[in-house]
Order: structure tokens, then C-alpha cells, then sequence
């Protein structure tokens, strides 16, 4: 029964039809499990593996084990991986979460990549990624077998590495011819090692005696009830995600794998893709004498491929055109927002689209008002100026707030971003600019004054916009949402280390348990990633990039969190091997400035954002910035104020 | 009592923004000026080692931000703390009028077990600046200063030309080790310095 056309998941009345095909499968419930009757006659299994287990929840006793099956028909390769029936690990698991998990005879046409872990400890586990962008719960070899699993499905049709994982193989990739070649390149190991691989899978019957659990308990009767129940697709994203965050976290936290090496193998396969790869051979169990690192709940590398949304060239002047009408109004901004958070903005249009990003214009305003609100927005700025421009020797002798601001002001420009072209050398007017702006802004918003932070986060703005009025006013809008990050009671500080302290114990709870035995729950050491966006981080274009893309707001107002954990996350096993205390921690972050893959963490801080969800949001206190400041008539509370 | 040990002593520089705190720092551990330095944002620290009769320890030197908004944190990067560096800038008079804020603040978040007899040691930085002439606080009435609270070591220093900095980390480091360490070290011989023991070591030895 290869109704290979139900198999389509991308969307959701194919959903629907998978599910009415349920009943009809289940017809054949009586039948002996030994006969592959739910096989074609002109099928041939090409590998047959038992024991192969889904864990569909975060316990790892429960468990769904069920046979895993290559299939070749017509020249096509199938794949199937069909529950054992009725002998769950656990009753929890009901026949409905088995029919809900059960791969019926999945053609590799609808596959798009395969990737395999193999990690030193514990279970190996592939994870099947259909072209639709929908993977299937990783699956569990308890026996081993995924070497054979990926041979075989290379001795059948084409697949290739990919080129930033070398874990991971695509399926159907014809559009890199010298992939394949490279890929054909290995034919002739593969082949070899793949005729013994697969003539073992057949001797390995489903009734052999020698199948056993890793984890020792007893061994399962599984061979005797294979069959179909029924043709599932899996769940939306977010169901497969928490599925595999919860899984994982649980499995490897009752186990207490290392992963370390195996994350050590991606980091190095990533600088060396072209090496051949060392397979790690199945049964190898080795003991480490370092501290175990807490497997990370998330698993990035399954993440990346569900979501998988690589980053997108920046958007250049013919696709902006798109966006406007004929009078200049955008018509869509969400989208337009949605393009630059993917791929931020070509560096010439940056001066014209920040103005939209951050507020200063209306994203519906046309040409026209737009001129008009240039030239009433710049006579206001002069304006404001003129209040401190106006300030004599003589009142400045008794006005020791303005000296001591305009002292501080003056001492932080000359060092920002100095060694900049744009800012560098003696009597440079664009310094000067940085600090008649940040001066008028200390007098157009006097409660909040100057304080350290805000000439990092003023730079990129006057280096784009390049006028000091149109600088002045992006930079308001700027401060519109991180103002409070320098309140001098640094609540918006608190309130964006406290969300991020239940962010990362929402999607990693070892790391974060990690933290709270090191007494780091204060996450001081994320500060200065906080407090200007990452300015100090990143080089100056990555900055530009990032900033963009952050103010797109998508998917969330605080994706900026989600990058804080996308970089923890990147070094959750340095950090806890090394057992980092509060110091180490602090420093070892610090150092991390310039060696951040942006693109990596934007991907990663997306798919964080989109698994979080609603539990994510819900860790966010309302207010806290940069969402907008909850209304008051009083924005930066003073305390004579009470006055 | 031999010990051949390494003992980290924790050293926090604090002082108004733009006195050289990143400089000082960078001058002794690195032997580096640069004109380059960017504000201190949040915390950070360098570590060097010093040898004292024998010993080996490790000091670890906090800079921190000095812009006083930013000294709430200051409690989760003083704890621990055998020493406080007080820095100024001999041409600026408000940073030298800001030397007993920073005191009392680091006193009060510190905490540590005997404030009275807590060491810090004072530092006039940038008395290169215009061959001196723009010079706004004298050396009298900073000496006087540091007399009044308790006889603190006093240095007048460059970062940018490196003068008196090594000569001041040198007293820095020992006077660190007066509380850090003596109780540890000395104690057997001792009788009745108990109420030294319960001063707070975040970081303790690195054995």
C-alpha cells in the first residue's frame, strides 16, 4: 500500500488525509507479523533494523520501539519505521501516541536530508528532515546500525554531505554538481563497506536472539508484533521541537551522557569539512575521567535543519523599489520586515530604511510628509541645541549638573569607535557630532541624562545617517525602547537579565541549574551584551547587520535574548567542563568579543524564539525593554518627583 | 609555615569615569598604553602573577565601570576583595571629590568582616597631562586626604608613561595580602585573630 502521494506534509489536509487512512491500515491487525504483508509483492527490504526507539516524552523510560525498514520498489527506496504493538515501556504511552509516530513507508523523494549523531555515549540516532522542513523524533538505534542505515540508503540513491555538516547528508541535492562528484568521489569505499553493512541487516532477523537494550532492562518482545497501524505525518514545528527538547533533556540528564565530544567533532568538522570523517564505530562505550557536561535539551544542529532557514542576501535597491508604492509608502512593511530580518539591508540603503526601522518615519508616510517631517524635525532639533548652546561660561560656573554631564559626554566620545575611519584621528568634526547629539539629548530628555552606553549605541546611527538632525532623531526613537537599560535604578537592566535567567531555564535547564550551583543567576556576565546591543561584540558591520535585524522585531521585540542564549548555548559545554565560576565566566564571556558567528546565532536565536513560544513570551515581564515603556506620564521617574 | 601555594588575591580599581582605571590596569599587567581604550562597560579583570618572599599568588585585577549609575552592580564584582584601588585624575577635581563616594560605596557593598583596617591605596593618575600644568589637585592635599582616612598608601602615577605604576601594584599587592592572606598563612603562630577567618573569599585559592 505505497500511497506515496499522502505522504506530502506540507499541509494540512494532508494532515487530515493521513489521518482517514488510519482505520484502514488497522484492517490488517490480525495478520502474522513475520510475513512483511504490509509489503508489495515487488518490494525487497534492503535493511531491516529492530529496536529502532522514539522517546515521545521527556521520560526517557518511555519509549516507542518499532522496526525501521528500507524499502526498494520500482527503483524507489522507501522508509518505514512501523511501533511494535502493545508492549509500551510505559502505559502513559497509548496506542494513539504509536499511531501518532508511526512512519509508514516515507519515499525518499520526500526526503530532504538525513542527519546521523553518533555520539561516543549512549544512544546513535539519525534524524529524517523532509523537503516540506518537517522532521520526523530523532530515532534511536539502541542496537546501532546507523552506519549501515546511511550506507544502504547511498548504495540506493543519491546522497551527498553536506557542506556545513558533514552529519548531515542530502537527499535529492542535484543543484551542486561538484558535490556529487565529490560525493561519487567515495563510491567505491561506500560500496564495499555497504555490502557487508547490508548483508548483515538481513541476517539480522527480527527474531534474532541476541537483541538487547543498552540500558539493560529487559529485553523487548518486539518481534512479533510489527505491523502497520497506520500512515502518520508528525505534529506542527513547535510539537516536534518540544518533543525533541524534552526528550533529549531528560534522556541525557537520566544518563548522564557526555556529548562534549561529539559537539567538539561538530565545531571541528566545521573548519574541516573536507577531511574524511571518522565514523564512530557503533558499540564503542568510552569512559571519560572529565566533569559529564549535561547534554544540551535543544540539540542545535536538529533545530537548524527543522527550521532551517538559511540567511538571505541583504536586500538590495530593485527589491526595495517592490516595497514602495508610487508615493513612497511602504505597503507592507511586515513583510518588508520579515526580508531584513533575514537578511538585514545592502549598506547604501541603510541610511533610507533605519529611518523606518527605528520609528523616525511612518512606515505609510509618503515622500512628500517625509520631506515635511525633515525639515519641522530639523528646526526642532536646532531648537533643543540651542538650549545648551545658550548656556555662558558664567551659567555653566553654576549649573554643575551640565558640566559634569558635558564632562562625561566629552570624555566617552573620544573613545568610541576610534580606530573607525569615520571617527578616527585628532579634531575629527564626526566626534564632535557624537557629542553636540548626545548632548542635545541630555537636555531633550534631562530626567535620563547621559550615562555611559548610549555614545555605542548613538556611533552606528550617525556613521549611517551621516546628518546630525536626522542622527538626533533616530537615536530618540533608539531610546524610546532601551532608555531604560540606563535608568539609574537599572530596572531595565533587571528585567532584561531576570527574563533571560527564565529563558534559559525554559530551554536549558542543566545550564541553568548549572548557573544556580555557581551563583551565576545574576547573569552580570551578559551586561554588556545587554546594555548596547551587543556593540561591543561584534565588528562594526556585524553590528550594523545585527541592529537591523533586531529591530525588525521578528519573531519577537526581545530576539535579543534569544541571541544571548544562542551564544551560551554555542558554549554550554566550555562552560560547564571547565567549570566556570563567576569570574571565569565573566571573563571568558568578555573574551568572546569578535568571535561570534553571527549568522549561526541569529538562526539559532530564531529557532530558540520559535520553540519557546508562548511559554518563552510568558517569561518576558511586560515593559521590559526594548518593548515600549508601559504608559506613564512620566517616563523616568525622578525621586523628587514625589515632590 | 611553608607554602608554596598559589593564592589569588582579589584587587577591584574604582574611581570616576575617564581616570585611567583600563589604563592602569593594562600598564602593569600588559606594559601597553593605548589611546584606544573604549569606556568600561560592565566589568572585567586581568590576572598577573607577583611573587612576595617565596610565595607565588595570583592578582586578579577588577575594572570596572565608573559612571556612578552603574554602582549598584558593584556588589557581585567587590565581594572577595583584599584590596580597593582608589584612582583620580590630578586634573580633574571632581574625580578627587569622588574618592570618599567610592570608598563608602565600596565599603558598604563589600562588606568586608573589619572596614576600619580594609586596605586601600590611593592613586593621582595623569600627571603627565601638560607637563603638569594642567594640574588642579595638589599632592599636599591629597596626601592630607589619604591621611585623614586611615594613613592610605598614596601614588602619584602615569599609566600613559608608566611612572610609579609598578611601584604602586607592588604595595597594592602586599597590602592585599596583609587581609587576604594572613590568617591563612600566619595564623598558626598566631593567637586570637579569629575574627579575621570569616573575611569573605569568593574566589579562595586556585590550589
Amino acid at each position: 500500500m505505497f500511497e506515496t502521494e499522502i505522504h506530502d506534509l506540507s499541509d494540512d489536509a494532508d494532515y487530515a488525509a493521513a489521518s482517514q487512512q488510519g482505520p484502514s491500515s488497522k484492517a490488517g491487525h490480525g495478520i502474522s507479523n513475520q510475513s512483511y504483508s504490509s509489503e508489495p509483492e515487488n518490494a525487497e527490504i534492503v535493511y531491516l533494523k529492530d529496536n529502532v526507539t522514539i522517546h515521545p516524552t521527556q521520560y526517557a523510560t518511555e519509549r516507542i520501539s518499532g522496526r525501521l525498514k528500507l524499502v526498494k520498489q520500482d527503483s524507489l527506496l522507501f522508509m518505514s519505521w512501523i511501533p511494535y504493538k502493545g508492549q509500551s515501556s510505559n502505559a502513559r504511552l497509548s496506542e494513539r501516541d504509536k499511531n501518532l509516530y508511526t512512519i509508514r513507508a516515507v519515499p525518499f523523494a520526500d526526503i530532504r536530508s538525513i542527519r546521523r549523531h553518533t555520539p561516543t555515549i549512549g544512544w546513535q540516532y539519525v534524524i529524517v528532515v523532509l523537503s516540506s522542513g518537517l522532521a520526523y523524533p530523532p530515532l534511536y538505534f539502541y542496537n546501532g546500525g546507523v552506519r549501515e542505515f546511511i550506507t544502504t540508503v547511498k548504495q540506493h540513491i543519491v546522497i551527498v554531505r553536506s557542506s556545513e555538516d558533514a552529519n548531515v547528508f542530502l537527499v535529492n541535492n542535484f543543484q551542486d554538481p561538484l558535490q556529487r562528484t565529490l560525493s561519487s568521489l567515495e563510491l567505491p569505499r561506500t560500496i564495499s563497506i555497504a555490502k557487508s553493512a547490508s548483508s548483515s541487516s538481513f541476517t539480522n532477523s527480527p527474531s534474532d536472539g541476541n537483541l538487547e537494550r543498552l540500558d539493560g532492562g529487559p529485553r523487548q518482545k518486539g518481534s512479533d508484533a510489527a505491523r502497520d497501524i497506520s500512515i502518520q505525518v508528525l505534529e506542527k514545528f513547535s510539537l516536534v521541537t518540544r518533543f525533541a527538547r524534552e526528550t533529549t533533556s531528560q534522556l541525557f540528564r537520566e544518563s548522564l551522557v557526555d556529548d562534549y565530544r561529539a559537539n567538539e567533532n561538530k565545531k571541528s568538522n566545521r573548519s574541516s569539512q573536507d577531511k574524511p570523517r571518522e565514523i564512530v564505530s557503533n558499540d564503542v562505550r568510552v569512559t571519560r575521567s572529565e566533569v559529564p557536561v549535561p547534554s544540551d535539551p535543544l540539540e542545535f544542529d536538529k533545530l537548524s535543519l527543522v527550521w532551517g532557514k538559511p540567511r538571505q542576501p541583504p536586500l538590495g535597491p530593485e527589491e526595495w523599489a517592490t516595497f514602495l508604492d508610487s508615493e513612497g509608502r511602504i505597503e507592507d512593511f511586515t513583510a518588508l520586515k520579515k526580508r531584513i530580518f533575514y537578511g538585514g539591508v545592502e549598506h547604501n540603503l541603510r541610511k533610507e530604511i533605519w529611518a523606518f526601522l527605528l520609528g523616525y518615519y511612518a512606515h505609510d508616510s509618503t515622500y512628500a510628509e517625509r520631506q515635511h517631517v525633515m525639515a519641522v524635525m530639523k528646526s526642532e532639533y536646532e531648537t533643543i541645541k540651542n538650549q545648551w548652546q545658550s548656556i555662558s561660561p558664567e551659567q555653566a560656573k553654576r549649573f554643575t549638573k551640565f558640566r559634569e554631564r558635558k564632562g562625561l559626554i566629552e570624555r566617552d566620545v573620544v573613545r568610541t569607535d576610534r580606530s573607525l575611519p569615520f571617527y578616527e584621528g585628532d579634531e575629527n568634526p564626526n566626534v564632535h557630532l557624537l557629542r553636540n547629539i548626545l548632548l542635545t539629548y541630555s537636555f531633550y530628555n534631562f530626567d535620563l541624562g547621559y550615562c555611559q552606553g548610549m555614545s555605542d549605541l548613538l556611533s552606528p546611527i550617525l556613521f549611517i545617517m551621516e546628518d546630525e538632525p536626522e542622527s538626533f532623531w533616530c537615536f530618540v526613537s533608539l531610546m524610546e525602547r532601551l532608555g531604560p537599560n540606563f535608568n539609574r535604578d537599572q530596572n531595565g537592566m533587571h528585567s532584561q537579565l531576570f527574563a533571560l535567567s527564565k529563558l534559559v531555564e525554559l530551554l536549558d535547564s542543566p545550564l541553568h541549574n548549572y548557573f544556580k550551583q555557581k551563583d551565576c543567576l545574576n547573569y552580570f556576565f551578559c551586561f554588556r551584551w545587554i546594555l548596547i546591543q551587543f556593540k561591543r561584540e561584534f565588528e562594526y558591520d556585524k553590528t550594523l547587520r545585527l541592529w537591523e535585524v533586531l529591530w525588525t522585531h521578528h519573531p519577537s521585540e526581545h530576539l535579543h535574548l534569544y541571541v544571548c542564549i544562542a551564544i551560551l548555548k554555542r558554549q554550554r559545554a566550555k562552560i560547564m567542563q571547565e567549570q566556570m565560576s563567576f569570574d571565569t565566566l565573566l571573563k571568558f564571556i568578555n573574551e568572546l568579543s569578535g568571535c561570534i558567528d553571527l549568522d549561526a546565532v541569529l538562526r539559532d536565536a530564531e529557532a530558540l524564539c520559535v520553540c519557546a513560544g508562548e511559554n518563552g513570551a510568558a517569561s518576558i515581564p511586560p515593559g521590559t525593554p526594548p518593548s515600549l515603556p508601559v504608559e506613564d506620564e512620566c517616563i523616568y521617574q525622578q525621586d523628587d518627583e514625589a515632590l | 609555615m611553608p607554602s608554596r601555594r598559589r593564592t589569588l588575591l582579589k584587587v577591584i580599581i574604582l574611581g570616576d569615569s575617564g581616570v585611567g582605571k583600563t589604563s592602569l590596569m593594562n600598564q602593569y599587567v600588559n606594559k601597553k598604553f593605548s589611546n584606544q581604550y573604549k569606556a568600561t562597560i560592565g566589568a572585567d579583570f586581568l590576572t598577573k602573577e607577583v611573587q612576595f618572599e617565596d610565595r607565588l599568588f595570583t592578582l586578579q585585577i577588577w575594572d570596572t565601570a565608573g559612571q556612578e549609575r552603574f554602582q549598584s552592580l558593584g556588589v557581585a564584582f567587590y565581594r572577595g576583595a583584599d584590596c580597593c584601588v582608589l584612582v583620580y585624575d590630578v586634573n580633574v577635581q571632581k574625580s578627587f571629590d569622588s574618592l570618599n563616594n567610592w570608598r563608602e560605596e565600596f565599603l558598604i557593598q563589600a562588606s568586608p568582616s573589619d572596614p576600619e583596617n580594609f586596605p586601600f591605596v590611593v592613586l593621582g593618575n595623569k600627571v603627565d597631562v601638560d607637563g603638569g600644568n594642567s594640574r588642579v589637585v595638589s599632592e599636599k592635599k591629597a596626601r592630607a586626604w589619604c591621611a585623614s582616612k586611615g594613613n592610605i598608601p598614596y601614588f602619584e602615577t602615569s599609566a600613559k608613561e608608566g611612572i610609579n605604576v609598578e611601584e604602586a601594584f607592588q604595595v597594592i599587592a602586599k597590602n592585599a595580602l596583609t587581609i587576604g592572606d594572613e590568617e591563612e598563612i600566619y595564623l598558626p603562630d598566631t593567637i586570637d585573630v579569629g575574627s579575621n577567618n570569616s573575611q569573605q573569599r569568593a574566589s579562595g585559592c586556585e590550589c
